[in-house]
């Protein structure tokens, strides 16, 4: 039982840490908190539902389909909308992102309807001794943790990954090192957007989809961030590990239902007594 | 003195549907009044200021069917209700600068309406609370426009002291407030607290009026939006600009939105993102600016 518990939560983790990677970059970057990002997640998930629906293509296969619309879509919204406010008071970033979350979920109700989709592949699980691995996830796992580790690669090493965390230490300097920061504000969206949009690819294999699904995703993409220290991108990693075994739990005592209550607690403790995160302060 | 004569006379001389037509406008008055009250004056974002507005619903149509009490004290105890929930989300969250308190309130409605669920004994679950039916449409009428003048005028009161000025201050820049001494934390956890009486208040009268309420129709997202709309649209931190924005918006929704449903909250975030970018104090802002209005307009 505990051992399907670990398993469990670590699966969803990888998943969580991810998704919240996306965020946490921009928020480093622009500081900016992209209410739009849950969203963008679920528009993430009906691009492979289309693709599977309309012309039969294998979900996983359209992975990059749909990392690539929503890392172009990204950057159109930061270059028509967000960078706009990106100097503004917070009130305006957060208010701007959340009319562009709901005009987005609005579409999405327009074209797709509010019924819930499905896109039934590989089902069923794997038994490991006790522990009873669904197949779906392992993949998603499998999957997060690959684009986790190629992003911090990606920050750690390359040219634009260093001018991009250049960028998120200080932008005057950047700026005074010849970075063109108005390119990496575009990019640092645009990388968000895609992961946020293999999430959804991911999570469309695993449960049924909804254009309303995007909006706990901000907030628990938040929650990891809160966890790992808000700056911190290695923090990430952490926090949506510690989120995924403390949901596992939850449904195990109480039930699923109320794992999203126990999600809520958990960020409300965490400001309570360590509001720097369990990692703290800011390295990137 | 006209619009509360008019309000007093109307149900005695108007129509069932306008009646209740007003009773809802004097409701997102309460609502967008109250959403200024902490977002407005002080820059902090409620994401999920529908939350007492619901927890107020359930507190009243709790207490009037289980404990029998009078719907009106059960409305106020609603209001007292989301005034501790507000005490518990805030002290937490508004001890933190930044996005902290906006998220929280994002996830806050979710997570209520989870509780509302799982507590069946209490709150019916999904299948809902229906309160013992009782004609008084009308005295809920007086009671909701009470409650809209009562924010109003608490606003004006804000806005005119000097507890306002120390909220506005903390909105333009909350690190040159606490220089100056002032308790920022104590100031914005006070402005939140008075923020959620009236929306509880103003939930278990709805609760009352309508005799029936289950998880979906006590805390939906889109009334958090619509408040959010009407405030900025007649100008944030203004103590008439939610009145206006609520009027003009509710008018507008009645006469011509009602015919295109789908497009509604598309509509909404098209006006946020416009609002934000091409007119960021609302109506009320710019006639402020323009016509060199005061400020406590």
């Amino acid at each position: 039982m505990v051992a399907q518990v670990v398993v469990s939560g670590i699966l969803s983790g990888a998943l969580y840490a991810m998704v919240a990677l996306g965020l946490a970059l921009i928020f480093g970057v622009m500081r900016v908190i992209n209410v739009a990002h849950g969203p963008l997640l679920m528009l993430g998930a009906y691009t492979t539902y289309f693709l599977y629906a309309a012309f039969g293509m294998n979900p996983y296969l359209t992975l990059p389909v749909s990392m690539a619309v929503l890392f172009v879509l990204g950057m159109l919204l930061q270059h028509t909308l967000v960078h706009r406010v990106v100097d503004a008071p917070e009130l305006s970033s957060l208010l701007l992102t959340f009319g562009i979350s709901i005009a987005l979920v609005n579409v999405a109700q327009l074209v797709f309807t509010s019924d819930l989709r499905a896109v039934e592949y590989l089902t069923g699980s794997w038994l490991v001794g006790p522990v009873a691995l669904s197949k779906s996830r392992v993949v998603a796992f499998a999957v997060a943790a690959a684009l986790t580790a190629g992003a911090f690669l990606f920050l750690r090493s390359t040219r634009l990954g260093k001018a991009i965390r250049a960028t998120s230490q200080s932008r005057e300097v950047a700026m005074v090192c010849g970075i063109d920061v108005r390119r990496i504000h575009l990019i640092t969206f645009g990388l968000a957007a895609a992961l946020a949009a293999a999430g959804g690819t991911l999570i469309s294999v695993i449960v049924a989809i909804q254009p309303e699904m995007g909006q706990i995703w901000t907030f628990k993409s938040f929650l990891v961030i809160v966890l790992g220290g808000a700056g911190n991108y290695p923090g990430a990693l952490l926090g949506g590990m510690l989120l995924g075994l403390v949901e596992q739990l939850a449904s195990l005592v109480l039930t699923t239902q109320l794992s999203e209550a126990v999600a809520y607690v958990l960020l409300v403790v965490v400001l309570l007594v360590r509001p720097s995160g369990l990692l703290g302060g800011r390295q990137t | 003195m006209v619009a509360g004569a008019a309000t007093v006379v109307y149900p005695l001389v108007g129509t069932g549907y306008g009646v209740r037509a007003l009773l809802q406008m004097f409701m997102w008055i309460a609502l967008a009044g109250s959403w200024n009250l902490i977002s407005g004056l002080t820059g902090y974002v409620s994401f999920g200021h529908v939350a007492f507005f619901g927890a107020g619903a359930y507190t009243a149509a709790i207490l009037i069917i289980d404990v029998r009490w009078p719907w009106l004290a059960a409305a106020l105890a609603g209001g007292v209700v989301a005034c501790l929930l507000a005490l518990l989300i805030g002290y937490p969250c508004l001890r933190l600068k930044g996005p902290y308190f906006a998220i929280a309130m994002l996830g806050l409605n979710e997570v209520l309406r989870a509780l509302v669920s799982y507590f069946e004994g209490f709150t019916g679950g999904g299948s809902g609370l229906s309160l013992p039916t009782l004609q008084v449409t009308e005295r809920v009428y007086y009671v909701t426009a009470l409650t809209a003048a009562g924010v109003t005028l608490l606003t004006y009161l804000i806005v005119t002291s000097r507890f306002g000025l120390r909220l506005m201050t903390i909105r333009e820049d909350e690190v040159a407030a606490e220089a100056m001494g002032i308790d920022t934390f104590r100031h914005k956890l006070y402005a939140f607290l008075l923020s959620a009486v009236a929306p509880g208040i103003v939930g278990g009268l709805a609760a009352r009026d309508q005799g029936y309420i289950e998880p979906i129709s006590v805390f939906p997202l889109v009334t958090t939006i619509t408040m959010i709309v009407m405030v900025l649209f007649g100008g944030k931190g203004t103590v008439w600009g939610p009145v206006l924005g609520a009027i003009v918006l509710f008018v507008a929704q009645e006469l011509v939105w009602a015919r295109f449903p789908y497009y509604h909250q598309l509509l909404f975030g098209a006006i946020i993102v416009a609002v934000v970018l091409l007119m960021p104090r609302g109506v009320l802002g710019v006639l402020q600016q323009k016509y060199r209005l005061p400020r406590t307009i």
